[in-house]
């Protein structure tokens, strides 16, 4: 997933160089290499999906298009999305604030374990929930009786929630660390209570870096494949996701709807790297000084 | 209005043990510029921050106008308070930061945007009431901090740093425009600082600070002639000893012998425009320096090596 690369490794910020010191040679022997990754990695393979998808023909397309199941994971994926997005989002936020304005060394721990779940393989945390939650597992026997199934859809929400779940995190919490909480103090000694300093003052001066965080959550639970292929079941039109669909058609032979749906999966993906583009460079104007 | 503190102490559960306020006792005139001063680490943002309520002591009361502010917070205090660096509300403009305080007491419409015009005329933001933070410059952005804690008609205006942050000619405008403030708004304002000359120049008291505690309390003047302590000579302006006692090189006389006080020759001689500066090896091994006006010293007419003999005055 190219957006989330971008959010794990961000590209340094440009320096102005001294084009004299450096001669062609030399940025030429920085760029072939640099340029020639980029396109083996990415370019090309990406460039081909799209090919592909759009040289099998007009009505071959529409017919991938009008799909009863494609359109039954997208909702599903939209689902998915609509409760996984906003629970990390206020979730992430809360540990930013936690974090930045804790003295207490613990929270560092705090921040670790909101980092977890991507340093480890998704098939991992998969099957941990599964392990946890299932019948089979600790818990299930006990929500169970309870009268409550996680499986399967409330249980790809919980996959893609752990999936995705340091972003909001770690967008929000440098933008607070760099603003400091003086403002919050000058507001509070102006009278205000904690809930309005909250909304009058912390989260105006943090959106850019919330929506950020949004955005790249957002595209991570749409993309993700293995934590929920696990809890899912797989089961066409009730538990398959878009992306459990892409590779459910790839897997069965029918590369023509996994190329589609791959395209169109992408394409969203790709309008989310424009939009954290544009918030990266608003949140800049909010932070620097332009006097 | 008058504040009193009360054996007031605060150690941020530091592990040696060490107070940043170790016991500060003190009384705020109505009414009156007063200046914390004292070297960094010595406690004097921490004083401030108690006052404010931003921070809570270990032990000790705070006073203001009588009432015991110790256990309210913040919000309930009516103090207007100006952090070092200011505080703005980068994603409010100029007028909207000044009318927050203003908002939060839920006045009238009306009332609020004549308070702030009357602001804005106040620290001479007038043109710049459409303005984000960001597009000020730090001289501007100090104001609006001021006319924001302004706004509210607060009890207590508290100062920290307050020219700390900004360049060396902007610095020497706003304390004279302080301290006019100051006489058109004599609301009672502690400023926290860490340079003498500037608390010299705008404070009517002065509270010196080191350790966390008081070191001497009392006007310019008087603690400029009359430190209680070595530190405090030395902390607020130049020293030099003869003698074995400490004293400005400006009380001291210089005559080219034969002349009374102390005897010896002149090593060095600095010219800083109106003064001059004269070094001075004494016979009895100690070196001193003098400092003279430049006709002082044009009448005198010493060169290095000459025999001269220093006195004070």
């Amino acid at each position: 997933m190219t957006a989330i690369d971008h959010a794990l490794f961000p590209a340094p910020e440009p320096r102005p160089v001294d084009r004299r010191a450096q001669g062609s040679w030399g940025r030429l022997a920085l760029r072939v290499p640099v340029i020639g990754f980029l396109v083996i990695v990415v370019a090309l393979p990406v460039g081909y999906l799209f090919f592909q998808a759009a040289t099998q023909g007009w009505s071959s397309i529409t017919n991938q298009l009008s799909q009863a199941q494609l359109w039954q994971a997208v909702w599903l994926s939209a689902k998915i999305a609509l409760w996984a997005v906003p629970l990390n989002t206020i979730s992430g936020v809360a540990a930013a604030l936690l974090i930045s304005k804790s003295r207490w060394a613990g929270t560092k721990v705090l921040g670790l374990l909101f980092d977890l779940p991507i340093a480890l393989s998704p098939i991992i945390l998969g099957i941990a929930l599964y392990a946890a939650y299932s019948d089979l597992g600790w818990f299930g026997p006990f929500l169970a009786r309870h009268g409550i199934n996680l499986f399967s859809v409330p249980a790809m929400v919980l996959a893609s929630c752990a999936m995705s779940l340091p972003y909001v995190l770690r967008s929000v919490l440098p933008v607070l660390e760099e603003l400091g909480d003086e403002q919050e103090q000058a507001a509070r000694t102006l009278g205000a209570s904690a809930i309005r300093r909250f909304w009058t003052i912390t989260l105006p001066t943090i959106r850019w870096g919330v929506l950020y965080g949004v955005a790249l959550t957002l595209a991570r639970v749409l993309g993700e494949y293995g934590a929920v292929l696990i809890v899912s079941g797989n089961q066409p039109g009730v538990s398959q996701s878009l992306s459990l669909y892409i590779g459910a058609s790839y897997d069965t032979n029918n590369p023509k709807a996994a190329l589609v749906a791959a395209v169109l999966l992408a394409a969203f993906s790709m309008v989310i790297l424009v939009v954290l583009a544009v918030l990266k460079r608003r949140e800049k104007r909010i932070l620097v000084d332009q006097p | 209005m008058s504040i009193s503190l009360d054996d007031v102490a605060k150690s941020y559960g530091r592990s040696d043990g060490k107070f940043a306020l170790n016991g500060v006792t003190a009384e705020i005139p109505s009414g009156s510029l007063t200046a914390i001063l004292g070297p960094s680490g010595s406690g004097k943002s921490t004083l401030l921050k108690v006052i404010a309520g931003l921070e809570q002591p270990d032990r000790g009361r705070v006073c203001i106008e009588g009432d015991d502010v110790t256990d309210l917070d913040a919000r309930f205090r009516g103090i207007g308070f100006c952090f070092q660096q200011y505080a703005p509300f980068r994603h409010l403009t100029v007028e909207k930061n000044i009318a927050y305080g203003l908002k939060v007491r839920r006045r009238p419409r009306a009332e609020i945007s004549k308070k702030v015009a009357e602001m804005l005329e106040l620290v001479q933001l007038g043109d710049f009431a459409k303005r984000y933070p960001a597009q000020l410059s730090g001289g501007q952005r100090q104001r609006m901090a001021l006319a924001r804690a302004l706004a509210i008609e607060p009890r207590v205006l508290l100062l920290d740093e307050p020219f700390g942050a900004l360049d060396a000619q902007v610095r020497a405008e706003l304390r004279t425009w302080v301290k006019n403030l100051h006489d058109q708004v004599p609301i009672t304002t502690i400023m926290v600082t860490h340079d003498q000359s500037e608390a010299m120049e705008v404070a009517s008291q002065l509270v010196v600070l080191r350790d966390g505690r008081i070191e001497q309390t009392g006007a310019p003047g008087e603690l400029y002639d009359h430190p209680a302590t070595p530190f405090v000579h030395e902390f607020l302006g130049p020293t030099t000893t003869v003698g074995g006692e400490v004293v400005r090189p400006h009380d001291l006389v210089l005559r080219r012998q034969p002349g009374p006080g102390h005897q010896g020759k002149v090593t060095g001689v600095v010219a800083l425009g109106f003064e001059v500066r004269v070094e001075v090896a004494l016979d009895d091994g100690s070196s001193c320096w003098v400092q003279l006006t430049a006709h002082e010293f044009a009448e005198l007419t010493v060169t290095v090596g000459d025999a001269v003999a220093v006195s004070p005055r």
